[in-house]
């Protein structure tokens, strides 16, 4: 990651020197993966004071909903930054997982009337259960072609979603999806709503983090950089490229049964490739091998398109300029490429002092 | 038997689209060729060459060739903006993050063409104002024949540029040995600038033929686009011939389909193919020059 940096000091790191020093005080270690151990930091808990705080200070229920969306889809960036950012592998079915964990929400809670904690684990199941069956035969495949191959899963899950309305209610999808609720407690307000999934954001986040300081977090690392290097010092490549899979899946369908619960609707619309295209960019801007920096993503990116909505019938065109320019001026993710300028420019005074002396 | 006796209509019809798909595998080969990259933007460009025209046709009252002709021409300045404004920025990217920025420009291009075009469904006049001739108790309208005459005429062109061209060599070569490119002195940026170029016009040449047989909208580009592509993954990925014997193979099997499961299916028949032949023969019926090299 620190390979593509710009060698100088450029006049543009002066203006946002500010902006930087202030970046520096939460944003993640990007090699936070190469240290030994893991100790709880300063950062972490700023992190989960904000996360308390932060709906109490800014209490309106518009900006609790949008952070209610924030926290769904960076329950699913989390689950593909495993995926794409540390197994290095691309996918652009994660909706698809995404729509298998609502629809199985929907159809346990309003049909079969199972509680809905049952229902929430079950509906992971159900994605990582279809997860295991479509990566068992695609995972074989590598960079545009797996890429195109979970799209086409994707595709053809909405296709079977639309022509098969006994179960999931066709095009117009199914309504009236009770509201979650844990031993009575019923989660009816966007505030309620807002603690429960950022709580179980946070329970995943921690599950991840101990995930990829396990071995097989070490042996995502491994593939990603090289399969062959990887198999020949014992990895078995496509286990760990299958487990990784369904894991990412069992987030994503996690993921989708919180949104069917909090929305109360499920319906095709929502599970399109527009929504694979939002998470791959969540990740791509949050930074790959970094755990907190999708999750960041995912709040930015929802604010974005919840800014840019008042625009009506631009808001897409401009979406589309907005990530282009995001990926040609932050290729590397946007905290990523801040953090190495900020290494840099700390480090500037003292280098170039030693640069003279060698020259001398 | 009812089935039966449609089939051969459904083949018609089946070669007609099989002619389409070809004509849009054939812009993603192009681009393929010069620069290992898959443009998902390809299908956007099927979908602005028809919309153009259109626009050019009933809004400014140009004659229908100028039209046709000026169409052409806008949609290859678009696909040599998408190259300097996306792709050449993006030259030392890694493959998520240029398979994203092309996914962006499709998504850019096709609301900003809702934006200019409104969002109602076009069609364009056919090519030669005559009914649709009968054969037996099939029926095929003229300008089907139009489309396989415009697939051929650009296999036939492509072949060309690329066996009989030094450009064509040039652009090959760019994609085969980027060193050995480097090293004879072909500008490799330039060679991909004018590969796009190419690939958008096949595109806009795609949209202007198929849009008088069906309408254009806003969102269609992208499904046609991803046909497309499976067209080209099915009859060999890199080949120029693969792309016209996978769109017509896809084609023709897509609209069989139609007679033997519901026809909501038949969008999922054409991605149930695609994962198909990904896991059974990746490198398609024809096989693929490019299936071992680092990007697939």
């Amino acid at each position: 990651m620190v390979d593509q940096v710009h060698k100088e000091f450029r006049k543009r790191d002066l203006l946002y020197s500010g902006a930087l020093w202030l970046l520096s005080l939460i944003l993640p270690d990007p090699q936070l993966h190469y240290r030994r151990e893991y100790q709880f930091r300063k950062r972490d808990l700023i992190y989960f004071l904000t996360i308390i705080a932060l709906p109490m200070i800014w209490s309106d229920p518009h900006f609790h909903h949008i952070m209610v969306l924030a926290g769904i889809h960076a329950i699913l960036a989390l689950g593909l930054t495993l995926f794409l950012g540390y197994a290095g592998q691309i996918s652009l079915g994660q909706a698809a997982f995404f729509g298998i964990g609502a629809y199985t929400m929907a159809i346990l809670t309003t049909r079969c009337g199972v509680p809905s904690l049952p229902a929430f684990w079950a509906s992971g199941l159900t994605a990582s259960f279809f997860a295991y069956l479509i990566g068992r035969p695609i995972l074989k495949l590598k960079g545009y072609f797996l890429a195109l191959a979970t799209l086409g899963f994707g595709e053809i899950f909405l296709v079977m979603v639309r022509e098969s309305p006994g179960l999931t209610g066709g095009v117009i999808g199914i309504f009236d999806i009770p509201y979650f609720s844990l031993a009575g407690f019923i989660f009816d307000t966007y505030l309620k709503q807002y603690y429960l999934i950022w709580g179980i954001l946070m329970g995943l986040a921690l599950f991840s983090k101990n995930l990829i300081r396990s071995k097989m977090g070490r042996a995502f690392l491994a593939v990603a950089s090289s399969e062959d290097g990887a198999s020949a010092v014992g990895i078995d490549v496509s286990r760990i490229k299958l487990s990784v899979f369904v894991i990412g899946a069992a987030f994503a369908g996690l993921a989708g049964s919180l949104f069917a619960s909090v929305m109360s609707t499920a319906n095709p619309e929502t599970f399109s490739l527009n929504l694979s295209v939002l998470i791959v960019m969540m990740v791509i801007l949050g930074g790959m091998g970094n755990l907190y920096g999708p999750i960041a993503g995912a709040i930015f990116l929802t604010w974005l398109i919840n800014g840019l909505s008042r625009y009506q019938e631009y808001s897409l065109p401009i979406y589309g300029v907005i990530l282009i320019l995001l990926l040609v001026f932050f290729p590397d993710g946007i905290g990523t490429r801040l953090r190495v300028r900020l290494i840099y420019l700390i480090s500037y005074s003292g280098r170039k002092r030693r640069r003279e002396k060698v020259e001398l | 038997m009812d089935i039966w006796a449609t089939i051969p209509q459904l083949l018609t019809s089946g070669i007609t689209f099989g002619a389409i798909y070809a004509l849009v595998g054939l812009g993603f080969v192009t681009i393929a060729r010069a620069s290992q990259i898959i443009n998902f933007a390809q299908g956007e460009f099927v979908m602005l060459g028809g919309m153009i025209t259109f626009f050019l046709l009933n809004k400014i009252h140009l004659p229908y060739p100028l039209a046709a002709l000026l169409a052409i021409l806008i949609v290859v300045l678009i696909g040599f903006l998408l190259h300097l404004l996306v792709i050449y920025p993006l030259r030392k990217a890694s493959l998520p993050i240029l398979l994203m920025a092309t996914l962006g420009a499709s998504l850019f291009l096709s609301s900003a063409s809702a934006l200019f075009f409104g969002t109602l469904p076009k069609a364009l006049p056919p090519f030669s104002a005559r009914a649709p001739f009968e054969i037996g108790n099939i029926s095929i309208s003229p300008q089907s024949l139009w489309v396989l005459v415009a697939a051929f005429l650009t296999l036939f062109s492509l072949y060309l540029l690329s066996h009989r061209l030094l450009l064509g060599k040039a652009m090959e070569a760019s994609s085969t040995d980027p060193l050995g490119a480097d090293l004879t002195g072909i500008s490799r940026n330039l060679m991909i600038f004018l590969a796009f170029g190419v690939s958008a016009g096949i595109g806009s040449v795609a949209g202007i033929f198929i849009t008088p047989i069906f309408y254009v909208s806003y969102y269609s580009g992208t499904l046609i686009g991803l046909k497309g592509f499976i067209a080209a993954v099915l009859g060999g990925w890199g080949k120029h011939s693969g792309a016209i014997l996978g769109g017509f193979a896809l084609g023709v099997v897509e609209s069989l389909s139609v007679a033997f499961i519901p026809s909501g299916y038949k969008d999922g028949v054409a991605f149930a193919i695609l994962l198909l032949i990904l896991y059974f023969r990746p490198k398609g019926i024809l096989g693929s020059p490019f299936i071992d090299s680092r990007r697939w």
